[in-house]
């Protein structure tokens, strides 16, 4: 431990004058793009309330496709800041509430029949929406009304099974699309919109209550949104922690770029679906919106490295960049990374337009479309190439304690051995 | 199961230990598990229904329990340790992917190289325990189709032990035991494999700890005896056992001098698993049975300091990864 204190202590000491200033301004371009992504994932979630008052007010096949139009709206400025969540506890004990995935939708409403309790989830068919009250770990649950409350404190993550989630986007999704039942062919969840009707044209029973619980969720979603915006503010909690310790928030930002490419998006999100052939395994599995889920997510790593972001309205927030301050360390790192970072969004860009094409994601993954697993492969490969590349400006930024999450499913952790 | 990858740190070269670890345990252990797969495969060809099969699927688990931890180079290659054994399988994956199997008759069950393409949920260990082992799937006939997906299933575990085995016996022994050499491009210095073998090491040991023992745990209020793995088979004890057993031989190996702490800490946790009387952990759901599940926890992780010292320590590497679980 010794031998690698002295040496970042060395690197330190022979960069931290004329880098000094640099830092703050490279943490102040983070939290305002952190700031600005979490204001316009507010934004697109309150046209998405919108769209949702409009079906709920007048259910019909044109105004549930506005409310599914509005939630795909709302997924590009809210997958660019999934990078925020890894190094910022902040954000990763909230982000449960708004982005937990998979889910035992079976929680939620109706589902196909071939579902059931699993060794893991007794509850991963209760059907909410179906029963006004029933019994939860023992406990009487009285869910006549469906409330944000009832939905944040008693269902969500229910007999602590993380699979229980009844908030947040992916719980939106289910109940504007329902579950995709094309297996790895063609085609998205297909929920009809007299799930939403009232009196005789109701489909699938209990149409007010699955709107009272579709009202619910995109309320929490939208006030859950509100909060983590208020954080990054000038006075929020998550700049000022960002902020208090210079290195410790370039620590911050590089775990986050370094965990979501490589344990979370490469491992948990695209090689685990490859292996398991299984399109439950896409990230917006409902909707079909996968390629786009990752495709942002990829951007995200990307804006933070570059200290540039383009919001929702095309104007650009942007400043002094990580990659300015590696580039001052170590040019060739820096010319690197940046030509790393390039290559996956390539991949993922071959990916999106690929599903937009007509070839979804779930195709991708079906077994023996050694087509579709190369281009998802070729992205993961990308991912964890630049994870590399994040961990070499690591050392040349000379910081100490970034931990990268990784995954089970990766076949070759010692890509990311220094 | 999550990791945490931190970086390594720069040490002296050293380097004893690594090449004993390989040629005495690693070597061996997986042409164990290939001999004892191929067993099994070669037993399904000749009787594939589940009482014929259930022996030989036990001894081939109880030497998967003997590399199981080896999570680097031919175990990790092409996803093979997920494929091998899913779990923990949260979702109920396993379940519906082999009763889909069995209701569609998939075509796939009828060859080796297509049935490599099917859902690791649908392969390996955990997948066959299913089909012998649990009632609504065991009593197939011999001409059943149930029975050609055992074989099958079975055949495949086969193929990727015998890769497993000759990978490391062809290739990947060299690749670690020249770390640092020029043209060595997986570890770049001698320090990079010894830490990767100690990482695997380490991590078997929280595996055990927080994974087999730490799921059925679950917590006081909501203890989880059906999260035990292999329940249906009856070996979430033994796998304990065997895996600790194998990474003891796996420690005193890697460690360059006597292993006095280590031998103490492994007698210990092994005597508590071996006198714990509950194969499945269902004892997790009542206080007294618990707490004797929690002591063997304890035990197992008190083996940590002592590996660190007598291992890490000489060796100059510290753990790589730390396991944590979930999102």
């Amino acid at each position: 431990m010794m031998i690698r204190t002295m040496t970042a202590a060395c690197a330190l000491a022979a960069f931290s004058t004329p880098l000094m200033a640099g830092k703050a301004d490279v943490l102040n371009t983070y939290a305002d793009i952190a700031q600005a992504g979490y204001e316009d994932s507010v934004t697109t979630a309150q046209r998405l309330s919108d769209a949702i008052d409009a079906l709920l007010e007048k259910p019909s096949a044109q105004t549930l496709t506005r409310a599914r139009e509005a939630w795909i709206a709302a997924r590009v400025p809210y997958q660019q800041t999934e990078v925020f969540r890894f190094g910022n506890a902040i954000v990763d004990d909230w982000e449960g509430k708004v982005n937990a995935w998979p889910l035992d939708e079976g929680l939620i409403d109706y589902v196909a029949d071939d579902a059931g309790p699993t060794d893991e989830n007794p509850y991963a068919v209760l059907n909410v929406i179906a029963q006004p009250t029933f019994t939860l770990s023992g406990q009487e649950i009285d869910a006549t009304a469906i409330t944000p409350e009832l939905l944040e404190t008693t269902l969500h993550e229910a007999d602590q099974v993380e699979a229980n989630v009844a908030t947040g986007y992916h719980a939106v999704e289910f109940l504007l699309w329902g579950q995709d039942l094309n297996g790895t062919d063609h085609g998205a969840g297909d929920r009809p919109w007299t799930d939403y009707a009232t009196g005789d044209e109701c489909t699938n029973g209990n149409c007010d209550r699955r709107g009272e619980y579709l009202r619910a969720a995109t309320d929490l979603l939208l006030s859950d949104l509100e909060w983590m915006a208020a954080q990054w503010g000038a006075e929020g909690e998550a700049r000022s922690t960002l902020t208090a310790d210079e290195d410790a928030g370039l620590v911050a930002m590089l775990t986050g770029m370094g965990s979501l490419s490589y344990g979370e998006q490469a491992g948990e999100r695209m090689k685990l679906g490859v292996m398991l052939n299984d399109p439950e395994e896409e990230h917006d599995c409902f909707s079909d919106n996968t390629h786009n889920s990752h495709f942002y997510d990829g951007l995200g790593i990307r804006n933070v490295y570059t200290g540039h972001y383009t919001r929702v309205d095309g104007s650009i927030v942007s400043g002094e960049s990580l990659s300015d301050l590696v580039a001052e360390a170590d040019a060739d790192v820096d010319a690197g990374l940046r030509t790393q970072l390039d290559a996956t969004m390539a991949r993922l860009a071959a990916i999106k337009s690929t599903a937009e094409a007509g070839t979804s994601y779930d195709q991708m993954l079906a077994r023996g479309n050694d087509a579709g697993e190369a281009l998802i492969m070729s992205a993961v490969d990308a991912l964890v190439n630049q994870t590399r590349g994040i961990e070499r400006a690591v050392t040349a930024l000379g910081l100490d304690g970034v931990g990268i999450e990784g995954s089970d499913s990766l076949d070759d952790p010692d890509a990311v051995f220094q | 199961m999550r990791l945490i990858l931190a970086l390594a740190f720069a040490a002296g070269p050293a380097f004893a230990g690594v090449p004993e670890a390989v040629n005495d345990h690693i070597l061996p252990m997986t042409a164990r598990f290939s001999n004892a797969a191929e067993n099994l495969s070669t037993s399904a060809k000749n009787d594939c229904t589940a009482n014929a099969l259930q022996d030989d699927f036990q001894a081939a688990f109880d030497a998967w329990m003997g590399i199981s931890y080896l999570r680097i180079g031919p175990v990790e290659q092409d996803g093979r340790a997920l494929a091998i054994q899913f779990w923990p399988d949260t979702r109920g994956l396993v379940p519906r992917t082999v009763a889909r199997l069995i209701a569609d008759k998939d075509a796939a069950a009828q060859t080796a190289k297509q049935f490599a393409d099917v859902s690791i949920a649908g392969r390996g260990f955990a997948a066959l325990e299913r089909v012998l082992f649990e009632p609504k799937f065991s009593g197939y006939a011999p001409d059943s189709y149930t029975c050609t997906l055992a074989q099958a299933m079975s055949a495949d575990l086969a193929q990727m032990a015998d890769a497993i085995a000759k990978e490391w016996r062809d290739e990947y022994a060299q690749t670690v035991t020249t770390a640092g050499d020029a043209g060595n491009t997986t570890f770049l210095t001698k320090s990079e494999a010894a830490q990767a073998l100690y990482t695997t090491l380490t991590t078997g040991i929280e595996l055990n700890a927080d994974q087999r023992l730490g799921r059925p745990l679950g917590t006081f209020d909501r203890p989880r005896p059906t999260r035990a793995e292999a329940y249906r088979s009856g070996r979430s004890l033994r796998n304990v056992i065997l895996s600790l057993e194998s990474l003891h031989g796996f420690a005193q190996a890697l460690a360059d001098g006597p292993t006095p702490q280590i031998d103490a800490g492994f007698d210990i946790a092994l005597q508590t698993a071996r006198d714990l009387d509950d194969p499945i952990f269902a004892g997790v759901a009542d206080p007294q049975g618990r707490l004797q599940v929690e002591i063997l926890q304890q035990k197992i992780k008190a083996l940590l300091p002592a590996i660190a010292n007598e291992v890490g320590v000489p060796l100059g590497v510290s753990a790589g990864f730390n396991a944590t679980d979930g999102d």
